[in-house]
């Protein structure tokens, strides 16, 4: 009944969002990372968007300010190195075990149901890298369900930003 | 147990760790200062503990919809995210009650991070925090050993605050400060090491999970934020974090993290969905960290700065004691009152220590309770059955600096309870005078005791002679039954310093010549210190008065010998050359800081620390000097020296003595001649200063007695106690 509801809204919003971005054509999201409740030092996490090929597309949000960890994120690092983009604006606090955070993602209409994926990318200080923490397919159904991790994230919701 | 112990391990733990509580205690005491910088940074609201929940968060979420959090920081602000800040913020401080924004959150500042990092991980990440962790370990052994060595040291826990005889700064400021500190230190050592071990999960610090029943998720009755009874009941001070809902879904509910526990809220009923105490284990490392950092109280900030401080102060003092400790000046493991052989010591260098020392090892080695310290700390020894005295001589038969209050010291009634059987052994040197004198007198005066009952006749070393050192140990050995080696324990002269010559007038002069050394420039060494050279390279030591030129040449003013053993090597030294020499601090004729006036009385080569004192007379100090020389030629040596030092006003009379021209005057006479001068100089707190041979001085005392008698009617000794009066001769 609940998750109807929640599809329903969702889908309303959405459109709603996409009339309302004339210009830019993008849609604002928020975003909520709950972390599972493992020890150790806050997570440093990317979140970006794929195409089919797994290929990086766009940053979308980095959590973890401190530069010097990114090469942590390796395949991320790897392919922002060869073409970087300003991150300040869509960067916040690194996120530890048991917390959440939720941050505002902006995503492209055009890219929504066709065929991309939001990749959520997580390393912690001496502990495993996870390239697919999760991964959530880019569609009016992903973006409506909650998706859950298999490293530090529990789970990821979305909701339309108002 | 035995008092060794404790300093044993007390040591071992200090040096084991130096080097990392150094470094932690540097950086700990940077980031103390870091609570109260950032509760500058921050903006000033009203108390928490005023406003209640159901008072701000209604507030909050009609000012902000998309507010997502809300954390009380450690400094009790409050913290919001949201994207409905203006500029696009997305956190910043917010009023409690109006939800007012206040700005935005500020990045901890980058030097911080760094130091803060440096601090717990040494930048090695893991290994780096096992390291930190061990050390904060070893910081809390070491209190611990500390301390007990602190109860025994004051024989018994109940005297743990009493009084503490202050026998050096390092060692008395030592005790001193570790008594107050003791649980500010141990405070921050049990912290870090409980943090540590939190890092390392070594506790299962287990994180509150809460699980909400969703299928009992009610959407009615409606209630409105201000009315749910668990938000009128707290206030924003228990608090730590709010979570706010994810979306308007009944699902969806408030997270609250209070100081004791953890609660979830229905967000349309208010209703408790679910509550979990926090674990004892999760408690103390919040609590820890609010110790261990300082955060919660900047008065606490302060007392922990404060004892990172005395940490850095106890690692120095510590190590001082230590060193002076293993140089052999206070080393004793038993008390003057439990042991049964005592060493007493008169040395001015500290030759005859190395005698001593080699000699106190030795019985300490056969298990002898022994106790070895200064002829100046005589005292009463109850437990003694021998008594060995080591002593060499100063000048023309006096006392050497650390014997200098004996004799004194053993007329009082300072007693001995049972008899002692003594030995003395004198060092010295045949080349001078008076050979061995104080041994002597120390011998007679301690014969006269009626306690003391001679075990040997008195023995003398001549130049450090092997052979005479032999000769004693042995007859010791015989009368005593107990064996120790007759072996010389001498040490090889170290802490040497390359000096290379600049110039050397000895190819010009037939028998006095000026010869200068240039230094390294940090090398510490002031006019009238000693240069010790071993010009055969072996144990044979020459000492030459230093005068020091230009703040980086030595200059000594050398008469050459007939088979002159240093003279003769000084001699033979060009420009150019180097050698290895030692340089020993003689204090007591250094240039006096605080005199309005200075009369330098020398003849011969005694000149020499003069001629470097006046060269730095920078503060223009009056001074007058009087110089005997046989002639004119050993004048004009030091003649272009001299003008130098009257044109800069460094010197202000010169009056010479020469004992081979026609009118045969010597400095006795010239002293003589000024004696009111000299009198009214004295008088006005002026300081004398002798150099030059034995004669001489004998002479020049008998003028200065008789000045002092007529014209101020004090005896000179009275002068010469109060340092007005100061002689190196030879």
């Amino acid at each position: 009944m609940f998750k109807f509801l929640k599809l329903a809204v969702i889908a309303l919003i959405v459109s709603l969002g996409v009339s309302n971005t004339t210009q830019a054509q993008t849609t604002k999201y928020k975003c909520m990372i709950q972390m599972t409740n493992y020890m150790g030092e806050g997570a440093y996490m990317v979140v970006s968007i794929v195409d089919a090929k797994g290929a990086y597309d766009k940053t979308l949000y980095v959590l973890g300010s401190d530069k010097k960890w990114y090469k942590d994120l390796k395949e991320w690092h790897k392919a922002f190195s060869k073409k970087p983009s300003n991150l300040s604006a869509i960067t916040g606090a690194s996120v530890t075990g048991g917390d959440r955070s939720v941050v505002v993602l902006e995503i492209e209409n055009a890219k929504l149901n066709s065929n991309y994926k939001i990749r959520f990318e997580s390393a912690v200080e001496d502990k495993p890298y996870y390239v697919k923490d999760l991964e959530v397919p880019l569609t009016t159904d992903g973006l409506a369900a909650k998706s859950e991790g298999t490293g530090y994230i529990r789970y990821v919701r979305f909701s339309p930003a108002n | 147990m035995n008092l060794s112990i404790w300093r044993y391990s007390h040591l071992t733990l200090a040096v084991s760790s130096f080097l990392f509580l150094a470094l932690a205690a540097i950086t700990g005491i940077i980031l103390s200062f870091e609570p109260a910088l950032e509760k500058i940074n921050r903006p000033t609201t009203p108390s928490l503990s005023q406003v209640t929940l159901a008072e701000s968060i209604p507030v909050w979420k009609k000012q902000y919809p998309s507010i997502s959090q809300v954390e009380v920081d450690d400094f009790h602000s409050l913290v919001a995210k949201s994207s409905d800040f203006p500029k696009d913020i997305q956190e910043g401080y917010i009023h409690p009650q109006t939800g007012e924004f206040l700005g935005a959150t500020k990045q901890k500042g980058a030097f911080f991070e760094w130091i803060n990092a440096l601090h717990r991980s040494l930048f090695l990440h893991e290994l780096g925090r096992f390291f930190v962790g061990l050390t904060a370990f070893l910081l809390f052994l070491i209190t611990i050993s500390g301390i007990l060595l602190l109860i025994q040291r004051q024989q018994g826990i109940r005297n743990f605050f009493k009084g503490i005889p202050k026998d050096s700064f390092a060692q008395y400021y030592h005790v001193i400060l570790s008594r107050w500190s003791l649980l500010p230190i141990l405070l921050i050592a049990l912290t870090g090491a409980y943090l540590s071990l939190v890092r390392f999960e070594v506790f299962p610090v287990a994180k509150v999970n809460l699980e909400v029943d969703f299928d009992k998720i009610k959407d009615t009755p409606q209630k409105k934020l201000e009315d749910f009874p668990i938000f009128k009941n707290t206030s924003l001070s228990e608090v730590k974090s709010i979570e706010f809902p994810f979306s308007e879904d009944p699902e969806d509910y408030f997270t609250i993290k209070l100081k004791d526990r953890e609660i979830v809220v229905n967000q349309i009923t208010g209703e408790i969905l679910a509550q979990q105490a926090y674990p004892f284990t999760q408690i103390m490392s919040t609590l820890s960290l609010d110790l261990h950092t300082g955060r919660a109280s900047i008065i606490l900030a302060i007392i922990l700065a404060i004892a990172s401080g005395n940490i850095l102060f106890f690692i120095y003092t510590g190590f001082a004691i230590t060193f002076k400790r293993l140089s052999g000046k206070s080393k004793n493991q038993f008390t003057a009152e439990e042991s049964r052989f005592v060493i007493l010591v008169g040395s001015e260098n500290g030759s005859t220590w190395d005698f001593a020392n080699g000699f106190y090892q030795q019985l300490i080695k056969l298990g002898e309770k022994t106790y070895i310290s200064t002829l100046n700390e005589y005292q009463s020894y109850p437990s003694a059955e021998h008594l060995v005295v080591f002593t060499s001589t100063y000048g023309a038969g006096d006392a050497p600096n650390s014997a200098s209050k004996f004799q004194e010291l053993l007329s009082t009634d300072i007693s001995q309870p049972s008899s002692i059987q003594i030995s003395v052994i004198g060092f010295g040197s045949r080349a001078y005078p008076d050979f061995c004198q104080f041994a002597y007198e120390v011998h007679h005066s301690l014969g006269s005791k009626s306690w003391a009952k001679p075990l040997l006749d008195i023995h003398t070393v001549n130049d450090k002679s092997e052979e005479d050192y032999a000769l004693w140990a042995e007859a010791w050995s015989a009368k005593t039954g107990i064996s120790i080696s007759s072996k010389a324990p001498l040490k090889q002269p170290n802490n040497f310093r390359n000096l290379e010559v600049v110039s050397n007038t000895s190819n010009q002069h037939d028998d006095t010549f000026l010869i200068k050394f240039k230094t390294k420039r940090w090398t510490k060494v002031k006019s009238g210190d000693l240069l010790a050279i071993y010009p055969a390279n072996d144990h044979r030591e020459r000492l030459y008065s230093i005068g020091v030129i230009d703040k980086s040449e030595i200059q000594l003013s050398v008469r050459l010998h007939e088979n002159g053993l240093g003279s003769g090597f000084l001699h033979r030294l060009k420009a150019g050359d180097t050698f290895k020499a030692k340089i020993v601090q003689n204090s007591h004729f250094h240039f006096p800081k605080n005199s309005p006036e200075v009369i330098m009385i020398c003849n011969g080569t005694g000149i020499g620390p003069f001629l470097g004192m006046l060269s730095q007379n920078n503060k223009q100090v009056p001074c007058h000097l009087y110089a005997g020389f046989r002639d004119k030629s050993s004048l004009g040596l030091y003649q272009s020296q001299l003008d130098e030092y009257s044109q800069q006003k460094k010197l202000n009379t010169l009056t010479v003595a020469l004992s081979r021209e026609t009118e045969k005057l010597y400095v006795g006479d010239l002293i003589k001649k000024d004696a009111h001068q000299i009198a009214t100089i004295l008088k006005n707190g002026g300081v004398i200063m002798i150099c030059g041979s034995l004669a001489m001085q004998k002479d020049v005392m008998v003028v200065l007695e008789q000045i002092c008698e007529k014209e101020l009617s004090q005896s000179l000794s009275h002068y010469q106690a109060h340092e007005q009066i100061l002689s190196d001769c030879y």
